[in-house]
């Protein structure tokens, strides 16, 4: 009874700690991401010419959104940004909301911090849908000569032929960047494996869940990954990076979350010493 | 009172969100109640949206030429594609998978598991090949890496640090004739402990994780949630 009680109190604490931040609005300068770095310089530097595009793949559902949601908006701004074309599509079928929620979103806080531009669907970003068959799918691209006519219809069922961001794309050179966004390991080796043909691999960023980055870092140092998101920590670094190369931009929701996770680990690491504590002067009294 | 579909929506995912954290407390008939409802949207919902998004549009639909319309004056808007009735040669073909609960025909059925492996194999084979290589020739680190002025003493480390690791956990995981050396067994328990050190890296990562899904759904709580509740009193 009083273990549970225990756990009941630890559990209120925590969520007490974490809100502070949230209710607050208190935001930190999060730490400096190398590979996050990385990440902003391949797509800062990424030259397109007229029928190339970015592919942008949401392979994530509610279950991680609190990592990667954040991740793909900043990567969909810098791409929105850059005025270079993005598809976005998906491998996993939880994902299809964010698809349209996501670009949406971003382009409409573009429009509000810079009137008179505009980022349109059709022009500016395409949603290819859910795109089921996973390494099929993904070789089925790679090797395609005419990549808009083989994914024929966007998710809307309209002709991707008559839609100006993708139309004009043929084979896999003209895809510039593959980013990719999961909290799943598999999906995630179909890209690595087959998204490349006898001549050319697309440069490839991949933002993750805190789960795998030890396991992404090993992509990083091989170099099959140009640039890597960790976790929210990674998503906060590049929102930073936005900030600081575009200051009327308004800070963004990674800042906030990275923040009140910060409070977690400090509560977490306090609650650890704190039990350590207990249980060794606990030990001193109890008679040998 | 009137609310719209996104309140509604807001409404429902918090509530959602307190009855599975009610577990915390402890097992409840509301947490059981929701637990019960994600596992069956989950489950329901690939089948369903792969019919809807994929099956139909782009294999039905086509098939049975819905996707054509016709013009007042009778002229359709697509000819029917018949290469399109190809797509019923790998369906029968999959169906034979089916046979596996007959007795006397359940070698139909070896035929799509044979043509499966076969396929998976081939492409495990590739994808292996693709995957690890770029790693295999990126551990063949430097372990001494000139500098800009002499030495880079850092980078050289840090190589000789990896290698280490490699031979060191690939050493311990050997185990094709009995270790008698002092030395190797020295080399595996080191091994050893570099495991444990990753696997408290993976730990620490997880813990991260779980904690940023409490800070999103606080988040969704204490602002989407709330706003739309004191909108409703």
């Amino acid at each position: 009874m009083k273990a549970t009680l225990g756990r009941r109190l630890i559990y209120l604490f925590m969520m007490l700690v974490v809100s502070v931040p949230l209710i607050t609005n208190y935001t930190v300068r999060p730490a400096e991401m190398k590979a996050a770095n990385q990440f902003y310089s391949l797509v800062e530097n990424l030259s397109v010419g007229p029928n190339d595009i970015a592919f942008v793949a949401f392979d994530f559902g509610p279950n991680t959104k609190a990592e990667n949601e954040p991740q793909a908006e900043v990567i969909v701004e810098h791409l929105m940004r850059k005025r270079i074309p993005l598809a976005v599509f998906t491998q996993y079928a939880q994902a299809e909301g964010f698809l349209t929620s996501i670009p949406e979103r971003v382009a409409e806080r573009l429009m509000k911090e810079m009137p008179g531009e505009k980022w349109e669907y059709g022009q500016d970003w395409v949603n290819l849908g859910f795109r089921p068959g996973g390494a099929l799918f993904v070789q089925a691209v790679a090797k395609s000569t005419n990549i808009a006519k083989e994914l024929d219809k966007d998710a809307f069922g309209a002709s991707l032929l008559q839609i100006p961001a993708i139309q004009n794309v043929r084979t896999l050179e003209n895809v510039k960047l593959l980013t990719q966004f999961t909290g799943l390991v598999g999906v995630f080796d179909t890209y690595i494996q087959f998204f490349q043909n006898e001549n050319y691999v697309p440069s490839f960023g991949h933002g993750c869940t805190s789960i795998t980055i030890p396991e992404a870092y090993i992509y990083l140092d091989s170099g099959q990954l140009s640039g890597l998101l960790e976790g929210i920590a990674g998503a906060a670094w590049y929102s930073e990076l936005l900030l600081q190369n575009n200051p009327q931009r308004a800070p963004d929701a990674a800042l906030v979350i990275n923040t009140a996770l910060g409070v977690a680990h400090l509560a977490v690491i306090a609650l650890i010493i704190l039990g350590n504590l207990v249980a060794f002067v606990g030990s001193q009294r109890r008679p040998s | 009172m009137n609310i719209s579909w996104e309140a509604a929506t807001v409404l429902i995912g918090g509530v959602a969100t307190l009855a599975i954290y009610s577990f915390l407390i402890k097992e409840n008939p509301f947490y059981r109640f929701f637990e019960h409802l994600f596992i069956g949207i989950a489950a329901g919902f690939l089948p369903v949206y792969t019919i809807k998004s994929f099956f139909w549009p782009r294999v039905l639909e086509p098939m049975l030429g819905y996707h054509i319309q016709v013009y007042p004056d009778g002229t359709p808007t697509a000819e029917y594609d018949t290469k399109i009735l190809f797509y019923i040669l790998p369906m029968l073909f999959g169906l034979l998978y089916y046979f596996i609960y007959s007795t006397r025909f359940s070698w139909l059925s070896k035929l799509v598991i044979g043509f499966s492996l076969g396929y998976s194999g081939g492409l495990a084979f590739k994808g292996f090949f693709a995957e690890m290589v770029p790693q295999l020739t990126s551990s063949f680190k430097p372990l001494l890496v000139p500098g800009e002025s002499g030495m880079d003493w850092a980078m050289s480390f840090q190589n000789m640090f990896f290698v280490f690791t490699l031979l060191a956990v690939m050493y311990y995981f050997f185990f094709t004739f009995q270790r008698k050396s002092v030395a190797g067994d020295g080399v595996a328990a080191s091994g050893r402990w570099l495991m444990m050190v990753c696997f408290g890296a993976f730990f620490g990562s997880t813990v991260m994780a779980r904690m940023a899904l409490l800070v999103e759904r606080l988040q969704f709580l204490l602002h989407d949630w709330f706003n739309e509740i004191s909108g409703i009193i």
